[in-house]
């Protein structure tokens, strides 16, 4: 069961780097945070935790509700049928994905990072969360995709935090969803005042600072 | 405890009020009249946590002792002066049609609230709410960096927005290894994130993994305190940001993100014996060492500026790194100094790109004709940013120099010596000439407005008064806030 979520959220994390439209990222997404949601739900029913339920519920509401709706409203009001732009080609960066995912794996194993009972089988994978977030920050080329790569990496924190120890003090989690949501309205923001100044949402149009 | 509370709701019912308020002088008059109520109530917290006892409530939530009442003191002072100065500088800018009246409201709206995150940084006891506060610093201020909509403005603020959310990131990483490395002891409980708690027990946590939490956090806010590697967006950001914006930005916000990181160091150096400390050298001195070549080859005023900033937040890093009792008041003493002198430059820099209609230097000449008053002031705080004698920031860099070749780090001090001269010599040589010579015929000879002369004032009072004597009760401050430092009390 355990092994099947992780591989799971694997895949989506892989997938948002072989997209063709920048709008296939949020179902995408989406699909992340609900497998996130089922984890901790999944966490919740073996350890009965009642902390793990809030986290679950929340992920389930912020994360794969509120988040890409924003998102979708945003792409919606920019350009729907826009096309993604990679530094690298698709399959090179299929390969640099599959190469970051076994050094995820091979570097948790070498950490002895301590986990809880439930959490371990999902420690590899958050950690490799955070490396292909990162990844999907430097390989897209379009603004909105950046932040895509943010959700993917506090995801992968999420996680990282949820097989240690059950996940961070309730009022810290609280803090860092809000924090997540407000994250997404000014990203959703930007991007729509970079489309309509630069007319391309671009990043290297966005390079007249230097030096 | 009604005075913290006050503390926090005071920032953001001024900024709902001016944002509300369609009448725009009422508008900006109270603006500054928040900003001066919470003056006072952040000075009598402080003086509380500093001369009787620190102030804790809210079921141990809040706890502010020496170190944090002293942020906060920072916030409201440079607070209060920034909401002064932009009644003057937004003034102007509706004046020339850059921006309208409705988008003066939302300025002073994001500001207030920025001001207001970063006193809930300064105030929790918790690690997590801490990281929180920072992340909410960075999107508040993110929008206010992208004020003008311009396309330079929108890189900045973009950039700022994911360097600094990405570090954040790898902070709250840091985070989340520092309570496990404190769970087994406390157990699963939120009071095992507060900073008191840790504190106390920091004999006990376990040493490998507070290492490795305290390299993430250092890198994670030191990219938001703009510590070189990671100070990429910092230049950017300050350069983009309307003037009193920028003023915030490099006298207070990376004083709190260093906050953050001081406030980590003071637990991890007790359970490491002490081994944190070379880092903070390494990245103070590379901080230091970065801010030379581009310093020298600048052609943007307030680049130049923020490059400058860069360089004293590696000093002051420099300076808790080099620690003893003489080195950590140096640092304290450099933060307050540096607020003061940068927040100063920044404001009279406003000013003159206001009426020179431009950054870039080549086209600035003759400061001292078009505008005396600001033209001296801006001299006379350049030359204090430099490190000149008898103004203040002198004082707080031979102070750090002194407790360098004391404690021994004597390459690390010679190195800091050699580039503070180098900056000198690559500052002075472009504020001279844009402070001396002649004024293009067509700029005309005025000061700009009253507000925005007057607000220069209150921080030139500080560079000159503290650089000839520093009052024994400053001096009291100072060293309890030095004293927290060193981990004597949490």
């Amino acid at each position: 069961m355990e092994q099947w979520i992780a591989m799971l959220l694997l895949i989506s994390a892989i997938w948002l780097l072989q997209i063709r439209k920048i709008s296939d990222s949020v179902p995408i997404l989406a699909f992340q945070s609900f497998v996130l949601a089922l984890m901790a739900g999944a966490m919740w029913y073996e350890t009965k935790l009642s902390h793990l339920f809030v986290a679950a519920l929340l992920t389930l509401i912020v994360k794969a509700i509120i988040i890409p709706a924003i998102l979708h409203y945003t792409i919606k009001k920019i350009d729907v049928h826009r096309r993604v732009e990679r530094v690298t080609s698709k399959y090179t960066s299929l390969l640099i994905a599959i190469i970051l995912s076994v050094a995820g794996f091979y570097v948790t194993s070498r950490l002895h990072l301590p986990s809880t009972k439930f959490g371990a089988p999902y420690l590899p994978v958050s950690i490799t969360l955070m490396f292909l977030g990162t990844f999907i920050m430097i390989d897209h080329k379009k603004a909105l995709m950046q932040g895509i790569g943010l959700i993917t990496i506090e995801n992968g924190l999420f996680l990282v935090a949820q097989s240690i120890s059950y996940g961070m003090p309730m009022m810290v989690e609280l803090g860092v969803f809000f924090d997540m949501l407000v994250t997404v309205v000014i990203i959703g923001i930007l991007s729509f005042r970079i489309h309509s100044t630069f007319e391309s949402l671009n990043i290297e149009k966005m390079s007249n600072l230097k030096g | 405890m009604g005075e913290v509370s006050l503390l926090l709701i005071i920032p953001v019912m001024t900024a709902v009020l001016c944002w509300q308020i369609k009448n725009h002088p009422i508008g900006e008059k109270l603006q500054v009249a928040g900003a001066l109520l919470n003056v006072f109530i952040g000075l009598s917290i402080a003086r509380n946590a500093f001369f009787v006892a620190p102030v804790t409530g809210w079921h141990h939530l809040i706890y502010i002792d020496a170190l944090s009442a002293f942020n906060v003191m920072l916030i409201v002072l440079i607070g209060f002066i920034a909401s002064l100065y932009s009644v003057g500088y937004m003034r102007h800018e509706v004046a020339e049609r850059i921006i309208s009246e409705e988008k003066v409201r939302h300025y002073y709206l994001w500001f207030h609230l920025f001001i207001g995150t970063m006193l809930v940084v300064s105030v929790v006891n918790n690690i997590g709410l801490l990281w929180v506060g920072i992340e909410l610093t960075t999107l508040v201020s993110a929008l206010l960096v992208a004020f003008y909509r311009k396309g330079t403005s929108l890189e900045a603020a973009w950039k700022y927005l994911i360097m600094g959310s990405v570090g954040i990131a790898f902070a709250l990483l840091g985070i989340i290894f520092l309570y496990l490395s404190g769970v087994d002891l406390f157990g699963e409980s939120a009071e095992s994130l507060n900073w008191t708690v840790l504190h106390r027990a920091a004999g006990q946590l376990n040493p490998q993994w507070t290492l490795i939490a305290f390299i993430f956090v250092l890198v994670g806010f030191g990219t938001k305190a703009g510590l070189a590697p990671m100070h990429f967006w910092l230049p950017d950001a300050h350069s983009q940001a309307p003037s009193p914006i920028s003023a915030v930005l490099s006298g207070v916000l990376l004083n709190t993100a260093l906050y953050g990181i001081f406030r980590i160091y003071t637990i991890v150096n007790t359970t490491l014996d002490g081994k944190a400390a070379s880092y903070l050298i390494f990245f103070g001195l590379l901080s230091i060492a970065i801010t030379v070549p581009f310093m020298l080859v600048q052609h943007d005023l307030k680049r130049m500026l923020a490059y400058s900033s860069v360089e004293h937040i590696g000093i002051i890093t420099l300076g808790v790194g080099i620690g003893g009792a003489l080195g950590l008041y140096g640092a304290v003493l450099h933060m307050f100094h540096h607020s003061m002198a940068k927040s100063l430059l920044f404001f009279a820099a406003g000013n003159i790109t206001q009426k020179y209609h431009s950054k870039r230097m080549e086209r600035i000449s003759g400061v001292l004709k078009t505008m005396p008053m600001t033209g001296s002031i801006f001299l006379i705080a350049a030359f204090a940013i430099t490190g000149t004698p008898p103004f203040n920031i002198f004082i707080s860099e031979f102070t750090i120099m002194r407790a360098g070749f004391q404690s021994g780090h004597l390459v690390a001090t010679v190195l800091f010596l050699l580039f503070v001269v180098l900056i000198f010599s690559g500052m002075m040589y472009y504020v001279v000439r844009m402070a001396f010579g002649e004024a293009p015929a067509k700029v005309e000879k005025k000061e700009m407005s009253r507000w925005s002369t007057v607000a220069l004032f209150l921080p030139l009072i500080a560079v000159i008064v503290f650089g000839l004597y520093v009052p024994p009760f400053f001096q009291e401050i100072i060293q309890q806030v030095a004293f927290v430092l060193q981990g004597g009390k949490s």
